[in-house]
């Protein structure tokens, strides 16, 4: 559903953000540029033959109640008690080019309200399987009533070899009080292309967890937007990425304090083998008056190989003086003792690289704030693993 | 509290109101800037032909520029045409005679401050014949410094006297457009400092622009070449703890230094230019490029400074780290109070193997103030073995001030060990109570805890240096706390 | 020398010391005991001048004059000492600067030249010496990255040298292990003396076993419900804080 004339919308595309902005200084955006002014002329092809399939994998891999956005349309509504799902005609206009994007393009939005305790996650499966060149949108709002609990996953995925570029904006409103659990896995196909936007509000007293997995796609750009403009929020966010060979990730993330006293922490851990560039920029803003802020922010990356490239900024921008803010950056290798003791033992280079890395990657994965998505985050992430670091030698100069 | 500073403030504010356009001199270039300017000040300073070339190159590209807008600074428009770009050091006429004429609250803050009685006098701009003993002093190091092969003299002295070295050197670390003020700075710089160690020598003592007789006068685009031979050693410092008497609001400095195989430049600077009043009208804006080159194998390059002083502060001392081995570190302290605003920083490239920085930034914001801390660590992919840790922190002291943190890392050598770390905090109220428990007035109690806050950076100082820096630490952050 | 009559104090809008009266003589050592959140510490703070507790009520003499009216380091000088709880660690000042200072402004207050550097690390080791600390102390920054016990040390070193007339120990026995027990109580015995009194804040029984107080009070929701000799110490250790609270209110 194309809500303006292409003019308008090759007008929006080349709105999309370049390298010139501050903000996307290391990531860009010309792939996703290109994917949409040639889809623009072309329009929706064939749905991937195996999309069903796929589908299906994934949504009995995780005991979660399923909601699926396939191709940017919504698949099923499963009925859960305590939750109303709707389907949305359309976004709210957009304030930057991405979210006027969607709004422009996008086909069905979702909207989940939560009140009471949700013990199953909630699951929102968003994949894109074309057999030509693709461009979809999804648009999900997320409510958690005040003093209400739920977990949700985010589960992101593609097929198919042709070009594709999705864009994903995401709101998600914690009510007072209220606990949300939030897991979101990215595991595109290696020749994709994504944009996604987060944005969380977080109420009074209320406590968001979440954790953020990206082990595949091409490139790919994650915002994360967190509000607390109320006291007594408690947030930590963690997050992971593994690069391999051509893999671009950038994440970064803004949080707001506006009101305090309020928490929120955040870890971020990056693999990069081969040639691959990522980005993790963090940023904490505490303004005038969030007295009682306490903010954390840490990044640890992993270089494994001569072509990977990590870029790394964390940022404070603080405007009251009762604050406790810190944060924390390393880039570095795999100790060498640790190596030496495991080959000492007996294991080959590259299998002591593959469970030290794993250890580093496992802190995240065991502190998801969803433990049924757990197992399947550890599958994907350990066969990536065994992957960047098989196919890639250079680890081992 | 009527404090010191605020009383400091409003003198060198009184001072101020006399303006640099008021007193027109015949040595004195009408305000504006075209090629006519560039090719005046070129002429009255003798110069050969190649820098002219140089300066109007310079200027030609900074006519192409734009001034840069990222920093976390706000400041009124600057109208570059309403700057006279010239005036000839003042006759000793127009200065205090003596210590007599000076304005008692300024000598108050000296006095204050530690600073001897000699040095007041050439702090206030009292007429150099009256200052007896800085000149014999001078002399004596001069002849020290020329037995040992060392060349520290002015930058217009050195065109002419070493222009086969000027000629090597200068540009070749901040070239004239790296950036809009670097640009302006190359088309119009006034004078500086000049300093050449040759190959193996230990320069004998610390190279300070206080001995430099006429330091005085360097103006407000002063450039500074500081070269050091194949195994040589220098230590320079600039600048002093007590407010200067100045009347240029915009400063646009240059530094560059060189350090070629096993050499060591350590620059520490202490600045303390007018920072405005309370209400944030008049002070200095200082926008300074000061990076070091260390090109030979095993070289090292130490920034220290301590920044206290002007109203708009856009600062980022660097390394590039070309030779194998070599180091750069950035020790800064800088304080912010009132309505200062300070963006400042480091720049550590890693290009050569095996290359360590060390960037320890301590920044303390006060009153109405805006800090920043902007760094880059760059590791360039043959950059192998590249070592660096950052410790970043921040003090606020009240609740109207801001503390920011932008460090940028670009890592693109997998061998890399990269430490970064920031804190920012209050001074906590427990450890005021802790201190005033143990019969510690709240005023001393806050200058302990920044002090040792700072502790870090003020060791990396010259001794004498580091007494005066606490000092002036004390004196600008009167009135923050209570 | 410290009369506190009917005194009132809260934090914020929670009630702490409901009407505490209390007079302590020079010579003299007390024990204040109770259960948690009884307002023992509470107490403490108020004597020194925390900010944040307010008296609503009541009043406290020192050596005859109104101590609400002195800023904490004006009660500092005029020879009250806080052993802190928790002594707070304040990176980059070194020890040594901070007794110094101390020292000086309490000599500076009594009209006395400041202390000769020499003078001052002689005297310093000295005490460090008989609490059994390692020298190396006085260069490392306050309190930063001390253990427990060594924090608790480092307030008596602090008293030792400060030498005051009246010294307030909160919880000084708290995460103490024998050793250093012993070694806090050591410092403490040695600097009684009839011209000083000695106000112990302590939970448990077991520092009174090497530190013999004159006096035992008890203090329960913000009052001294019973006070005695040493021998009430004991009978509490053995019957528990109920037992007081059901006679007192019996």
């Amino acid at each position: 559903m194309k809500r303006c004339t292409t003019d308008e919308l090759q007008a929006i595309v080349g709105r999309m953000p370049t390298t010139r902005d501050e903000d996307w200084k290391y990531t860009d955006l010309t792939r996703a540029r290109d994917i949409s002014s040639r889809w623009l002329t072309m329009g929706d092809g064939t749905p991937s033959s195996v999309l069903d399939e796929e589908i299906q994998r994934i949504t009995e891999s995780v005991e979660a109640s399923w909601l699926v956005v396939a191709n940017g349309e919504i698949r099923n509504l499963a009925t859960v008690s305590g939750v109303t799902v709707d389907k949305l005609d359309e976004a709210p206009a957009g304030h930057h080019a991405l979210a006027e994007l969607n709004a422009a393009l996008l086909k069905e939005g979702l909207r989940i309200v939560v009140e009471g305790t949700i013990d199953k996650p909630i699951g929102i499966l968003v994949i894109d399987g074309t057999e030509d060149t693709s461009v979809s949108q999804a648009y999900i709002e997320v409510a958690l009533a005040n003093h209400s609990t739920a977990s949700v996953i985010e589960y992101h995925a593609s097929l198919g070899d042709a070009d594709q570029y999705a864009n994903t904006v995401v709101s998600l409103v914690v009510g007072d009080g209220a606990t949300a659990n939030h897991v979101r896995v990215q595991n595109r196909a290696r020749n994709h292309v994504q944009t996604g936007r987060t944005d969380i509000s977080v109420g009074k007293d209320a406590n968001f967890r979440s954790a953020g997995f990206d082990l595949g796609g091409g490139l790919i750009r994650n915002d994360i937007v967190i509000n607390i403009s109320n006291a007594g929020a408690d947030v930590s966010f963690d997050g992971l990425y593994l690069a391999g060979e051509g893999q671009h990730i950038d994440n970064h993330t803004r949080v707001d304090h506006r009101v305090g006293p309020a928490i929120s922490k955040q870890e971020y851990r990056g693999i990069l083998n081969g040639k691959c560039r990522c980005i993790w920029n963090g940023k904490a803003i505490v303004h005038e008056g969030a007295d009682g802020t306490d903010a954390d922010q840490a990044n640890h990356n992993l270089l494994l190989s001569d072509k990977a490239e990590i870029d790394a900024k964390p940022e404070l921008e603080i405007y009251t003086d009762d604050v406790k803010c810190s944060h924390g950056t390393t880039v570095g290798q795999l100790d060498e003792t640790s190596l030496f003791y495991l080959r000492s033992r007996g294991l080959d280079r590259e299998h002591a690289t593959q469970i030290l890395t794993h250890a580093f990657a496992a802190g995240i994965v065991a502190r998801a704030p969803v433990e049924a998505a757990k197992e399947e985050i550890t599958r994907l992430m350990e066969a990536r693993l065994a992957r960047m670091i098989q196919t890639d030698d250079n680890f081992s100069s | 509290m009527a404090t010191e500073s605020e009383n400091l403030e409003s003198l060198v504010n009184r001072r101020y109101e006399h303006g640099f356009v008021t007193e027109i001199e015949t040595e004195t270039l009408p305000p504006g800037l075209n090629e006519g300017v560039v090719r005046a000040i070129s002429a009255r300073k003798n110069e050969p032909e190649w820098l002219l070339e140089w300066r109007l190159q310079a200027y030609r590209q900074w006519l192409e520029m734009e001034e840069p807008e990222w920093a976390h600074l706000h400041y009124p428009k600057i109208e570059y045409d309403e700057i006279s770009y010239f005036s000839a050091p003042k006759s000793d006429d127009d200065r205090p005679k003596s210590l007599d004429e000076v304005d008692p609250k300024l000598l108050e803050t000296y006095d204050k401050l530690g600073i001897p009685l000699h040095e007041r006098a050439r702090l206030a701009g009292v007429a150099v014949d009256a200052v007896f003993d800085s000149v014999s002093v001078a002399t004596t190091f001069k002849e020290k410094l020329s037995d040992a092969g060392v060349i520290f003299c002015s930058f217009s002295e050195a065109v002419i006297e070493h222009p086969e070295l000027v000629r090597k050197y200068l540009g070749t670390v901040v070239p004239r457009r790296d950036n809009y003020f670097a640009a302006l700075n190359s088309a119009v710089f006034s004078d500086g400092s000049f300093v050449y160690i040759p190959k193996g020598v230990r320069c004998p003592m610390e190279l300070s622009t206080y001995f430099r007789i006429n330091a005085a006068n360097t103006g407000q685009f002063e450039r500074t070449l500081i070269i050091a031979e194949e195994g040589s050693h220098v230590s320079y410092l600039e600048g002093c703890t007590a407010p200067m008497r100045d009347e240029n609001q915009l400063h646009a400095a240059i530094v560059e230094l060189i350090a070629l195989d096993d050499a060591e430049i350590k620059y520490s600077t202490v600045q303390n230019w007018y920072p405005g009043d309370e209400n944030g009208v008049g002070g200095i804006y200082n926008f300074v490029t000061k990076r070091g080159d260390c090109r030979g194998a095993n070289s090292k390059i130490s920034w220290t400074q301590v920044e206290t002083g002007s109203a708009i502060t856009w600062k980022y001392p660097s390394c590039l780290l070309r030779g194998a081995n070599s180091v750069g570190e950035f020790y800064s302290v800088a304080v912010t109070n009132n309505m200062q605003q300070a963006d400042t920083g480091t720049k550590m490239i890693h290009i050569g193997p095996n290359t360590r920085s060390t960037i320890v930034s301590k920044g303390i914001s006060a009153g109405k103030a805006q800090q920043s801390y902007r760094g880059l660590v760059r590791v360039m992919p043959q950059a192998h073995g590249a070592r660096n840790h950052t410790q970043c922190d921040s003090l606020l002291i009240g609740k109207d001030c801001g503390a920011h943190t932008f460090p940028y890392m670009e890592i693109k050598n997998p061998s890399a060990k990269i430490e970064h770390e920031a804190t920012t905090s209050k001074i906590s109220a427990n450890q005021l109570f802790y201190c005033r428990q143990r019969g510690i007035s709240e005023e001393d109690a806050v200058n302990m805890i920044v002090n040792g806050f700072c502790k870090e950076v003020f060791k990396e100082l010259p001794m004498e240096f580091a007494v005066e820096a606490q000092a002036l630490l004390n004196v600008s952050l009167e009135g923050a706390v209570g | 020398m410290l009369e506190i009559n009917n005194l009132k104090s809260r934090i914020g809008d929670t009630e702490i010391l409901r009407g505490l009266s209390l007079s302590v003589n020079p010579g003299e050592v007390h024990a204040i005991m109770g259960p948690n959140g009884s307002g023992k510490s509470t107490l403490a703070q108020v004597v020194a001048g925390h900010q944040d507790y307010e008296v609503t009520g009541g009043s406290v003499t020192y050596k005859g004059q109104d101590l609400l009216e002195l800023e904490p380091e004006e009660r500092a000088r005029e020879g009250i000492f806080l052993g802190f709880q928790y002594p707070v660690e304040i990176p980059g000042v070194n020890n040594a600067y901070l007794l110094k200072a101390a020292l000086n402004a309490k000599r500076k207050h009594a009209g006395l030249d400041e202390i000769d550097a020499f003078e001052f690390l002689k005297t310093a080791r000295e005490k460090m010496a008989t609490l059994d600390m390692d020298p190396k102390f006085l260069n490392r920054g306050v309190n930063e990255g001390f253990s427990g016990g060594e924090k608790k040390r480092n307030e008596i070193l602090q008293m030792a040298m400060l030498e005051p007339e009246l010294a307030i120990l909160d919880e000084t026995d708290s995460g103490l292990d024998i050793d250093a027990l012993k070694a806090v109580a050591n410092g403490v015995n040695s600097l009684r003396n009839p011209d000083r009194a000695i106000v112990l804040v302590t939970h448990y029984q077991r520092l009174l076993d090497y530190i013999e107080p004159d006096f035992v009070h008890v203090l329960s929701e913000g009052q001294i419900i019973k006070s005695g000799d040493k021998s009430l110490a004991l009978e509490l250790e053995e019957k528990g804080y109920d037992w007081v609270r059901e006679a007192a209110s019996a």
